[in-house]
């Protein structure tokens, strides 16, 4: 497999994401499977109905992690090539707020890949939503990404 | 009197809610040498008492990576002080 880590497509946008563009970016010949993820926004969160999320990222940290993230997939998986797309900004219900493709020859790798990204994103990725309801705000309760050890004297 | 110690220059972030709790994105901060994490973070915790009640769900990032409490700071480093992470 010739492709490397210059062919993934990693993006903090403020548009509307394009899948067509990630799907047609992955595809290959060579590949005979593509396995998406459609990450969108849901209408009610623990029962209230949501009006909008705001998502912020600290955008520097974010790309570098997820293209860390794209280093271990293709570290782990037998795969071709990715994209790995997040919206910022003000979502409304029902757009998309992250989109991964991952293109594989076989369709196991691609699945496996696809999963192993959106989980990683999600715990690693310095990104937060707030979720906007009639009556208040929140900030969406995330997960805590593992500190490292602390350092000792050398 | 405490001891004058050698200024060096950090940037300082803050997203979420420790952001809107302390109404700073960004700031520019000269601290002794030797700081560590930790104790930029305690000058936080004096200016903006409530952040105490966040400080286990924290992590620090230095430079665009996650960093150790104990970590040093070095001159013209980029800090920030993340709360969970929540994309996707």
């Amino acid at each position: 497999m010739t492709a490397t880590a210059d062919n993934d497509w990693c993006e903090l946008l403020r548009v509307r994401i394009d899948w067509n563009a990630a799907v047609k970016h992955v595809r290959a010949d060579m590949d005979g499977a593509i396995v998406t993820f459609d990450g969108f926004v849901r209408n009610e969160s623990h029962g209230r109905r949501t009006l909008y999320l705001q998502y912020e990222a600290y955008e520097s940290m974010a790309l570098t992690k997820m293209r860390e993230i794209c280093a271990q997939v293709r570290a782990t998986y037998c795969i071709h090539r990715l994209a790995m797309l997040h919206r910022l900004g003000r979502l409304e219900i029902g757009e998309t707020s992250v989109f991964i493709a991952v293109s594989a020859p076989h369709r196991a790798a691609a699945f496996d890949a696809c999963r192993f990204a959106i989980d990683t994103l999600k715990r690693t990725v310095p990104i937060w939503k707030k979720e906007f309801f009639e009556d208040g705000a929140v900030w969406a309760d995330g997960q805590l990404p593992a500190p490292p050890p602390p350092k000792t004297a050398s | 009197m405490p001891h004058v110690l050698p200024n060096l220059r950090v940037k300082v972030l803050f997203f979420g809610r420790v952001r809107e709790l302390t109404g700073i994105a960004e700031e520019s901060i000269a601290v002794p040498e030797g700081t560590t994490l930790t104790e930029l973070f305690e000058h936080y915790q004096k200016r903006f008492p409530m952040l105490a009640a966040f400080r286990p769900s924290l992590v620090a990032s230095r430079n665009q990576e996650f960093a150790a409490w104990n970590t040093p700071l070095a001159s013209g480093d980029d800090i920030a002080f993340l709360p969970p992470v929540s994309g996707g």
